[in-house]
């Protein structure tokens, strides 16, 4: 049956905050609607309202014309509903196919579940997105072995299981690698034919025109603009989401960062460098040089980032700073200048019930002498925050209580704060608002004009074409090709990515 | 609308308070006499001195995280009791050395526990547990059951008698102690990557925290502390017996769970732990009073830390 939903003037408080106060958004059968807004706009929230995890304040929501209110998620799933979390919702004990059937599993007469029904159902699941797998992924593998991408296709298939009328896909494209979006896309467009209506939720402007027919663009929890996507620019949507005075930096960032390297000396000398993964991977790193390093995901571009900061194994010598190095811990990396921002911002970067404050110092207190000088501290921690744009209530606040982009922020800003020489960057800019984003990339331009040298693995390639002159491709633990000057090029970018010879693309 | 949340240590104070005040209105209890209401709280306080710092360092490994705690305080405390009962043999020049003695055995041990958490993955509680057992079994192998020493006169005086203006010396410890604690906590790179790596162990290594350091450090100084109150307990008593120790064990978790640390650890405080220690000495002097059972003070003190922990529980839900 064909749907429509509509969301008009939704209100939603959580407490004193105001989520959304005048939200509004329309999905019909057969379309594809892109709900666009910064971190903290409420596109979050709303989504959760359409799929009946949050029950709405005020305002209304009309499921084929009809009043509706949903009860529990389950409701909205009875209804035809189903999401792709972004925080994803898999239990990392259980497989593939326990996840993906949890409490509906098909049983068997007496009540028995039906293995193989099971497994039939899985694989065909598993079969959308064939070819794209890294891993082995089958559906006995548990969860907790797969690498996060693979994770988010699990999460994806668990939500199309459902044969969902309206399928809201919430961030679903972060963490996977260009060619795992390529094929959401293809089913996405399959889907579309079919007759589902499809609300995708995300940040990398270049699928939001691949992909969608419509956009709805909220900002502070108010929806400013509406209309089909052939009507409007790159540069329409940004200044609908922060705002005409910034929208132009956040686009025009192409060659944000100068680089004049030809009298710079060699800051980072790698030589065969070797891991577990990592098949002997050999570079050079210039100072105040914004290197970047791309592929599709897991590659192990997380592997040399670690192994660069001391907390992965490894062969092979490091030359840094004109001297040969081997670190065996982050502590003896971090003293000698080098600095990570890891990729997942929550688990990795910060220390969530803490203060702004110690997560800021917390590589630095040993510096503040015995007993520790707070004042000294918190000077440093409000120069750092006011250097960053830090947007806080205090110091003292949890860090919970940031939004995205500033906690990315306090993450980088921890680093700033002890003046490294070389700055390892974990796709910093994941789950960060795009206003955040073009001042992280002024940033950047500032601290590699001052001599810092950057190491960037971004799993947006528009980022790394616009940012660096020169890209290293990853693919399966090695250098597969580098790119700089006229070879950087988006096709270029992503036939290395796959793998692809560059005499086969000519 | 702004809500009025009291934060767990206050509460432990208040509820402390409010049970002084009761007890005073038991039929024998101090009643409006002032004086005997001072000596009964100055006693309570004294008596909270040597569960305070033995509760010292089951505060450090439950922030430290990762399910921290240490199980074989109990034995720590009992074996450096004894430890510091045979040193000292009554000369009051053996007393400092013995001390240091009784730390460092206890400095030992916790570093043992250390190794084996950090090196060797046994988990916190089974670690702790079975070193519990085997110091219990050096205790009784050495001695047999039997210790021959003394304390000497000037523990005695310093712990155990009153040293300033009616103030046992205990309690003056405990307040320079105090000072100690929150200094190493608060004011310290230690203290301030303590609470880091009980938040998150990963985000705390990707820091530039040496977690391993961190672990054994932490460890060790939970044993150094149980020590030090295996040197106070014995100088309290003036003998030592074999189950000197162990009656601390349960109260020193109690104490830091009543302070309001989090068992889950990252967050807490020294000075949380102080409150739950008294709250607990505190009840525990008043069932005795009542002339309850072994059996009912047990089953009100278990009852109190469950009521408190899920009082506590239930704020933080709130606020968030």
């Amino acid at each position: 049956m064909a749907l429509s939903l509509s969301a008009r003037n939704v209100v939603k408080r959580y407490g004193g905050v105001t989520a959304l106060s005048n939200a509004n958004l329309d999905v019909n059968a057969g379309e594809v609607v892109a709900l666009i807004g910064a971190n903290g706009s409420g596109k979050s929230t709303l989504s959760k309202i359409i799929n009946g995890v949050v029950v709405l304040d005020g305002g209304q929501l009309l499921l084929d014309g009809q009043f509706m209110e949903f009860s529990s998620p389950q409701a909205a799933k009875n209804l035809g509903i189903s999401t792709v979390f972004q925080e994803l919702s898999l239990i990392p004990q259980m497989t593939v196919a326990e996840n993906i059937w949890l409490a509906r599993e098909p049983l068997k007469r007496g009540g028995v579940i039906d293995r193989k029904m099971i497994r039939e159902k899985s694989d065909a699941l598993l079969n959308l997105f064939a070819g794209t797998y890294k891993s082995s992924l089958h559906p006995d593998v548990t969860v907790t072995s797969l690498p996060p991408d693979e994770k988010q296709i699990v999460e994806i298939l668990k939500a199309v299981s459902f044969d969902p009328r309206l399928l809201i896909l919430d961030e679903a494209t972060a963490s996977l690698d260009s060619r795992q979006v390529e094929r959401l896309f293809e089913l996405v467009k399959r889907w579309k034919q079919e007759g589902k209506a499809i609300v995708f939720v995300s940040h990398r402007m270049e699928e939001i025109f691949r992909i969608a027919d419509r956009y709805s663009v909220l900002k502070n929890g108010v929806t400013v603009g509406t209309g089909a996507m052939k009507d409007v620019n790159t540069k329409d949507i940004v200044s609908l989401m922060v705002g005409e005075e910034s929208a132009e930096n956040a686009v025009e960032r192409k060659k944000a960062v100068a680089q004049n390297l030809s009298g710079s000396s060699v800051e980072l000398d790698v030589n065969e460098l070797r891991t577990d993964f990592l098949k002997g991977l050999t570079f050079q790193l210039h100072k105040g040089e914004l290197l970047g390093i791309g592929g599709l995901k897991g590659q192990g571009q997380r592997d040399l980032l670690l192994a660069l900061f001391g907390d992965l194994k490894y062969t092979g010598s490091i030359n840094f700073s004109g001297e040969l190095v081997h670190f065996k811990n982050t502590r003896q990396a971090m003293n000698k200048g080098v600095a990570l921002v890891p990729g997942e911002r929550a688990k990795e970067g910060l220390l969530f019930i803490r203060s702004i404050l110690e997560n800021l110092l917390l590589p630095s207190w040993g510096e503040y002498g015995f007993p520790t000088r707070m004042r000294k501290a918190r000077e440093s921690a409000n120069r750092i925050g006011s250097t960053l744009n830090l947007k806080m209530a205090g110091l003292d606040e949890p860090v919970t209580g940031l939004s995205g982009g500033n906690a990315q922020k306090v993450v980088i800003g921890k680093w700033l704060l002890r003046n490294p020489r070389l700055l390892l960057l974990d796709d910093p800019t994941k789950g960060v608002d795009v206003g955040t984003k073009a001042e992280f990339y002024r940033l950047l331009a500032r601290l590699c004009a001052d001599g810092l040298s950057v190491l960037f693995y971004s799993s947006d390639d528009e980022e790394l074409l616009g940012l660096c002159d020169r890209v290293l491709v990853m693919h399966d633990g090695n250098i597969r090709q580098e790119l700089f000057g006229e070879t950087l090029t988006k096709s270029n970018l992503v036939a290395a990515s796959l793998g692809a010879s560059r005499e086969s693309m000519q | 609308m702004k809500r009025i949340t009291i934060s767990p240590p206050v509460a432990a104070v208040l509820l402390a308070i409010i049970l002084f005040a009761l007890s005073g209105l038991l039929p024998n209890g101090f009643g409006s006499n002032m004086l005997v209401a001072r000596a009964q709280a100055v006693n309570i306080l004294r008596l909270s001195v040597f569960l305070g710092v033995i509760a010292a360092g089951q505060t450090l490994v439950i922030i430290s995280g990762s399910e921290g705690i240490d199980l074989s305080a109990g034995a720590v405390v009992t074996l450096t009791a004894i430890v510091t009962y045979v040193l000292v043999n009554g000369n009051d020049g053996r007393v400092l050395p013995a001390l240091f003695a009784a730390i460092l055995v206890g400095a030992a041990i916790g570093l043992v526990n250390g190794t084996g958490i950090s090196f060797l993955k046994i988990s916190p509680l089974v670690m702790t547990l079975g070193m519990s057992g085997v110091v219990t079994g050096m205790i009784l192998i050495v001695q047999h059951g039997n210790v021959s020493g003394a304390v000497s006169p000037i523990m005695t005086k310093v712990i155990a008698r009153p040293l300033i203006f009616g103030i046992p010396g205990a309690i003056i410890i405990w307040v320079f102690f105090a000072g100690l604690m929150w200094l190493l906590m608060e004011r310290t790179a230690f203290g301030k990557n303590l609470f880091a790596i009980g938040t998150n162990r990963v985000t705390a290594r990707l820091s530039g925290v040496n977690v391993t350091a961190m672990v054994l450090a932490t460890y060790a100084l939970a044993g150094a502390l149980s020590g030090l109150g295996g040197f106070l307990a014995v100088g309290n008593t003036g003998v030592v017996f074999i189950n000197i120790g162990n009656p601390f064990l349960f109260p020193s978790i109690a104490a830091v769970a009543v302070g309001g640390t989090l068992l889950s650890g990252g967050k807490g405080s020294y000075w949380g732990t102080m409150a739950g220690a008294i709250v607990l000495t505190l009840l525990t002097s008043l069932l005795t009073t009542m002339q309850m059972p072994d059996s009912v003070r047990s089953m009100v003190l278990g009852a109190t830390l469950l009521i408190l922990i899920s009082i506590y529980g239930r704020q933080q839900a709130l606020r968030q």
